[in-house]
């Protein structure tokens, strides 16, 4: 693993916040440096390399778009998360379009400002070429857009095999509700309702119904994890 | 008190610059007319005095004194020469021939016209006439004076002075009368609206503009500002149910979650139970969490600022997206959740609020209908506009209930205690009035057909 892929930029001016999302990172096992203002992220993110950058959007000095956006012109091509107040969907819109990779509204769980961080910070360094995903003894057929447990296929809806893989490349990683909206459905807005919940509860059915041991695990009040028993 | 305002009042100002201007225009026509009859009136007796004085200069260059001195009393004999007046004097003023009895000390010119009153009164008359007269001084020395009486057209020049001044006068005070009247009137109207807004400003919002029942413009005035606070009274009374509404619907979760934190908190640490508490709280506090972030979704879509991201989407595909998300939550009720109709309807929107929308009545139609019911989702073209509905089978809902579905936290005695916050129909009825589509509630007896009618996209 190349240096700085482990370390984290977070650019949080409340103090309290800050220091919760400093304090998680560090559990997940990132090294975490932190920036209060606009005008510190800009300096720090130029002088090092970083995993991933979270910024937050209400900064004392510069807005955090613009801060993102003068990391961009400087060559700084690092992931960026930005976390915000102003939930929206074109606030979002808004700072995906600048150029950020993610969007978190606050308030926001720590399980899934690291399972974002996570998603973010491998997206940086592995692009899958393969065509064929196992876990396990699931395979999931990336052409053919199939998938089989010990060789016997699992019928599956497109949206389900889409589901899937969704989860299957975050193997054993925490993948939020929110998560599986904006990837799989392309939904940028919380339905209010537990209709992910039956929706995964049915691809589970089908994925492991009848199997030796359960892939698709439930974290309780974040979302899903894929991933083989050790 | 009043009139100080009726005197202040733009009304009365603006009459006064009107009667101004009128009386300007008024009395420059009555000049023009007294002007131009004196004018035509004097010049004809002008005109018959010259051609008798023309004729007697005659007499007097063909026959000299003599001749002229009888030509003078011929024509005093003659009754169409009635009002005219001739003095013929010699050098030493004695008069020669004519009905004044001298020459009048007034008029010292030599010659040409001169206007003058008679010394005494003549033919029988009461008072001393008013003379005009043409002079010669003839080079013996003679001085003759042919004129008329201009009395009568001096009566009648002043009648039409008197007339003209006390016409506009009285036109002034008319005028002055009316506009005060009229001011008074829309003062009174200006107040009594000013009395009811400022007794409202002091909190009377059910406060109203009494009508006169004239159907004039400021009974008009007065009905649309009553309704305009009609308006937000309802306003008022909606954000209030829904201030009312939001503290009862934040307060049972939190009643919950500080209920269940004071029970640990004097209760022992024990790792599991905690574990299910703080997790318990945490979805709690989510659920609060989701409340706000609807109510300002909603807010947010009521600006309209979303307009702007307007694009051509098929509802056949947002519907069958919908369908297939909430497929799993149908059959884990054994309902069956199909989509019907054409196959591309277009319309000019935003998708994902159609999708949330339609999302919202899909949900609606599955918690709400029938279990091991039937849900249909159609999309139709009808008439170039662009028709989705959502119909369920299960027990409907009153029709007299319709016009409440729709507002913010507003939810059936009945359904009072399954999940839900009240905000998806508002949701739906925004994106709705954002679309400037209408929504159409239907007895799809048995069960409920909700119907979103868009105006189709121009291609």
């Amino acid at each position: 693993m190349r240096a700085g892929h482990h370390r984290i930029l977070v650019v949080e001016d409340d103090p309290e916040t800050a220091g919760q999302i400093v304090d998680s990172l560090t559990t997940g096992g990132y090294q975490v440096d932190l920036a209060v203002s606009g005008s510190e992220a800009l300096r720090r993110g130029a002088a090092s390399e970083y995993a991933v950058i979270t910024i937050d959007r209400m900064l004392p000095d510069l807005d955090g778009i613009a801060v993102m956006r003068q990391l961009r012109d400087d060559g700084v091509a690092t992931p960026v998360l930005i976390v915000s107040a102003l939930g929206e969907v074109d606030d979002r819109v808004r700072g995906l379009r600048a150029g950020g990779d993610d969007y978190l509204v606050k308030p926001f769980s720590f399980v899934e400002l690291l399972a974002r961080v996570e998603a973010l910070g491998r997206r940086s360094d592995t692009i899958v070429k393969e065509t064929m995903l196992r876990v396990g003894d699931l395979a999931i057929d990336l052409m053919s857009r199939s998938a089989s447990r010990r060789g016997k296929d699992i019928f599956l809806l497109p949206r389900e095999f889409q589901l899937l893989e969704y989860l299957v490349r975050n193997e054993g990683r925490v993948v939020s509700r929110a998560m599986l909206l904006q990837h799989v459905w392309d939904l940028h807005f919380d339905p209010s309702t537990n209709i992910i919940d039956v929706y995964v509860g049915r691809v589970r059915r089908k994925v492991d119904g009848q199997q030796a041991y359960p892939l698709i695990h439930t974290v309780r009040g974040i979302g899903y994890c894929l991933r083989a028993p050790d | 008190m009043l009139l100080t305002k009726t005197l202040r009042s733009s009304t009365f100002k603006l009459a006064l610059i009107a009667i101004g201007t009128f009386g300007v225009i008024m009395s420059a026509i009555f000049s023009y007319v007294y002007l131009s009859t004196s004018s035509y009136v004097r010049s004809r007796s002008d005109r018959a005095v010259m051609a008798d004085y023309m004729s007697l200069h005659g007499v007097y260059e063909r026959s000299g004194r003599d001749g002229l001195i009888a030509g003078i009393q011929q024509r005093l004999a003659d009754k169409g020469f009635a009002e005219r007046v001739y003095l013929l004097v010699d050098p030493s003023s004695t008069p020669l021939a004519g009905n004044l009895k001298a020459w009048p000390s007034t008029v010292a010119a030599a010659g040409g016209w001169a206007e003058f009153r008679a010394a005494e009164p003549l033919r029988n008359a009461a008072s001393r006439p008013l003379l005009r007269a043409m002079i010669e001084t003839f080079p013996t020395g003679d001085r003759l004076l042919v004129g008329n009486d201009i009395s009568d057209l001096d009566s009648f020049t002043g009648q039409i002075e008197l007339a003209v001044i006390s016409g506009v006068a009285l036109i002034f005070v008319l005028a002055g009368v009316a506009s005060i009247l009229v001011t008074r009137r829309t003062v009174d109207r200006i107040e009594s609206i000013n009395a009811t807004s400022r007794a409202i400003m002091l909190s009377d919002l059910d406060k109203r503009i009494p009508l006169r029942g004239t159907h004039d413009e400021w009974d008009r005035v007065a009905e649309n500002l009553n309704l305009m606070l009609d308006r937000i009274e309802t306003l008022m009374g909606e954000v209030k149910q829904v201030s009312d509404n939001v503290a009862h619907d934040l307060r049972t979760p939190l009643t919950r979650m500080r209920g269940r934190l004071e029970k640990a908190y004097h209760g022992q640490r024990i790792g599991e139970t905690d574990q299910s508490l703080i997790g318990d709280t945490i979805a709690d506090l989510d659920a609060v969490l989701r409340m706000f972030s609807s109510i300002t979704r909603i807010s947010q879509i009521e600006t309209q600022a979303r307009k702007d991201g307007f694009r051509t989407v098929d509802l056949v595909e947002i519907a069958s997206e919908v369908v297939e998300l909430y497929d799993a939550a149908a059959e884990q009720d054994g309902t069956r959740l199909t989509v019907a109709g054409d196959r591309e309807v277009l319309v000019t929107g935003d998708r994902d609020l159609i999708f949330d929308a339609i999302a919202n009545l899909v949900d609606n139609a599955i918690k709400h209908g029938r279990a091991g019911g039937r849900i249909v989702v159609t999309n139709e073209n009808i008439d170039g506009r662009a028709v989705i509905s959502i119909a369920d089978d299960g027990p409907g809902i009153p029709s007299g209930e319709y016009q409440h579905v729709f507002k913010r936290f507003y939810r059936l005695e009945h359904s009072r205690y399954t999940p839900g916050n009240g905000l998806g129909l508002s949701l739906v009825a925004a994106v709705a009035r954002l679309h400037g589509a209408r929504i159409e509630m239907l007895d799809n007896a048995p069960g409920l057909k909700f119907q979103l009618w868009f105006s189709a996209p121009i291609r």
